[in-house]
């Protein structure tokens, strides 16, 4: 691999000289030229801390997040007067290290931004790729359902989905998935009938390959790039969703450190301690911005067709 | 073209009918999945398993699922949404007082998000192709990633409790009546019965939620509005424009903005069960005393007359709204008038 070239001239270049002995693979292309976009790296590394401190929460926690220290209440951050070294960002009004709390709700953060990510892809990409490649009824029974189901208001159906399942990770995932799984079928659906229409489709279905070996191996990898994206920008979502429901007490249980739970419990002393709201939100803020630029610079970089595309 | 209107918003009320179904089945048949009981939270706790029993079988619970939905769907239909468990009132006129509240700070937010982001598409697309852009572009994308429940506390926390600039509580001063038999709408009855002072009272609540709102909702606005400006400028009559003379500022708001203005609108009918659906958060954080927050509440108390009630009329006015912004766009688009 060493021997390749990256600059776009020689690329083109090489083979009319002699035939290259290996072209290089259209993945690791792919990461040359999204490592050189600024937002996949900025975007990359606030990913990588965050999930770092989600992975060794209880190394990097200076505090257990749970642990009530009842004569330390509402300290402010070490560095403001009155701040102790023991809390970096101050505890909250039982006493607890807000720092800690914060390392800790990226657990349940990126918990759930991923499960829900990882299941909305899957329903929403089986269904595009049946859709988009069978088209006919199979298609307009899907398309038809996809936008009857996106016509209804996002944060009132996860919450009425919330109060059927009860709380818990694992509904919260649900409840994600059942409502964002539209997002990828109607996107993916679209590229992969453009991807249907390419000569190579034809030549397998000539060649008599089997429909499922034709969407797996031919279609699937044409529409990786996009479902890549939408993945990435998915988890941020999952991350909103998760602070909006933790917040109004849907979310986790009582004893699972949540940002949106953070925000909540600091609400009531926000006069004496706004800092307790503040560093939730930035938690929040910061981990979806990450997610945000990584799936933005990859959708740039990933597929150049996406380019002017707005949504 | 009034005949063209008039088709549009027939065929987008038939088509509405088969998702507000939907949403009431969904709704319904989840709420029954609740492992929590509802007659738990309405009967006093020295009950005894006959008084379950009479109200079970007074309000129906006894009987099957579908029997129910069906009963209360044509309860629905004439205008009967049950009775909240929590408030012990009807949920039609728990949801009649506190819609138009919410009505008025969406149509504030997006008027909000209309001032922000039509600048901001110009501002984006003037500065294309230079350094400025990525800047622009960075700001925006950090404006994607907060959402307008994280705006509302900002906003409190910075203009109401640390500079002390607006109130964030509520949508009138406590002590100021609210006019009984009005439109609901505050700006609207203080305005028309000369209440000045309680206009401006209502008025400086509206401003930190709206404004949250219109935050959350305006980089999907900007985004659509510099991408068709972007698409606008390569088409005829642009050059025709510039050759004939029109300055680059002639040619953007005169032309290219009227343009985009289509793609803009349909974005904002499309997206706007986003706006709407901010303000449950945006509510909730503000005292506001809106659906949204009626929402949050009954899904607090698990309280399933008044969550289904609601879920039914933020699923109607969204696609009412839909349905304003097909109008709209026939009234604007003169290629669709003839259809």
């Amino acid at each position: 691999m060493s021997d390749t070239v990256s600059t776009p001239v020689a690329a083109t270049a090489a083979p009319l000289v002699k035939p290259a002995a290996r072209t290089p693979s259209p993945v690791m292309e792919a990461f040359r030229s999204a490592i050189r976009s600024p937002k996949v790296v900025v975007g990359g590394i606030i990913v990588l801390v965050v999930t770092i401190c989600a992975l060794f929460a209880p190394q990097i926690a200076p505090n257990d997040p749970d642990n009530q220290d009842l004569i330390n209440m509402l300290l402010p951050p070490m560095w403001a007067e009155g701040g102790d070294a023991q809390y970096p960002f101050g505890t909250d009004s039982l006493g607890r290290c807000i720092f800690s709390q914060m390392i800790y709700g990226a657990r349940v953060a990126l918990e759930v931004g991923f499960g829900a990510a990882v299941g909305a892809m899957l329903l929403g990409t089986a269904l595009a790729l049946l859709a988009g490649y069978f088209g006919g009824w199979i298609d307009r029974i899907i398309s038809h359902f996809v936008d009857l189901w996106m016509s209804l208001p996002p944060v009132v159906l996860s919450l009425t989905l919330m109060v059927g399942f009860g709380t818990g990770v694992g509904n919260v995932i649900l409840a994600i998935v059942l409502v964002d799984w539209t997002r990828f079928c109607r996107v993916v659906r679209s590229d992969v009938m453009v991807v249907a229409r390419r000569d190579f489709v034809s030549a397998a279905k000539l060649l008599g390959f089997g429909h499922t070996r034709i969407i797996l191996r031919e279609i699937l990898p044409g529409v990786a790039p996009l479902i890549i994206t939408l993945f990435t920008l998915q988890i941020g979502i999952g991350v909103i969703v998760e602070a909006i429901l933790s917040f109004v007490g849907m979310s986790v249980p009582a004893d699972v450190p949540a940002w949106g739970k953070m925000i909540a419990g600091a609400r009531n002393y926000m006069y004496q301690a706004p800092w307790g709201m503040m560093l939730p939100i930035i938690a929040i803020f910061v981990t979806v911005l990450g997610f945000n630029l990584l799936g933005e610079g990859l959708r740039v970089t990933l597929d150049p067709r996406l380019r002017k595309r707005s949504v | 073209m009034f005949k063209a209107l008039i088709n549009v918003a027939a065929r987008r009320f038939v088509g509405a009918i088969p998702t507000i179904l939907l949403l009431s089945i969904v709704v319904f048949f989840v709420l029954r999945a609740l492992p929590a009981d509802p007659l738990a939270m309405m009967l006093p706790p020295n009950a005894t398993q006959a008084d379950a029993e009479a109200v079970r079988h007074a309000l129906g619970l006894d009987r099957s699922i579908v029997i129910q939905y069906l009963i209360w769907l044509g309860d629905a239909l004439r205008g009967d949404l049950g009775t909240s468990i929590s408030f012990r009132e009807p949920v039609t006129r728990l949801i009649a007082n506190s819609l138009p509240a919410t009505l008025e700070l969406s149509a504030a937010g997006l008027l909000l998000a209309l001032v922000i982001s039509i600048p901001g598409g110009l501002l984006l697309y003037g500065a294309r192709g230079t350094l400025f852009e990525n800047i622009l572009d960075v700001l925006v994308v950090c404006m994607v990633s907060i959402p307008a429940f994280l705006w509302a506390i900002f906003l409190m926390l910075g203009f109401g409790v640390t500079l002390g600039w607006l109130p964030f509580s509520g949508r009138v001063d406590p002590g100021i009546a609210i006019p009984a038999g009005g439109t609901g709408f505050l700006l609207i009855d203080y305005f028309f019965t000369f209440q000045f002072g309680y206009w401006q009272n209502a008025l400086s609540h509206l401003v930190l939620p709206a404004l949250a709102l219109a935050l959350g909702f305006s980089p999907l606005v900007i985004r659509v509005l510099r991408s068709s400006l972007l698409e606008a400028s390569d088409d005829h009559y642009v050059e025709v424009a510039r050759q004939r003379g029109l300055s680059e500022r002639q040619i953007i708001l005169k032309h290219m903005l009227r343009n985009s203005a289509l793609p803009t609108i349909t974005l904002i009918g499309a997206q706007f069960g986003f706006l709407f659906g901010g303000t449950l958060l945006v509510e909730t954080i503000f005292s506001y005393p809106g659906i949204g927050n009626l929402m949050v509440q009954a899904v607090r108390n698990h309280d399933l007359p008044l969550i289904q009630g609601i879920a039914l009329v933020f699923c109607v006015t969204t696609l009412l709204i839909n349905t304003v912004v097909d109008v709209l766009y026939v009234v604007l688009n003169p290629k669709l008038r003839r259809a």
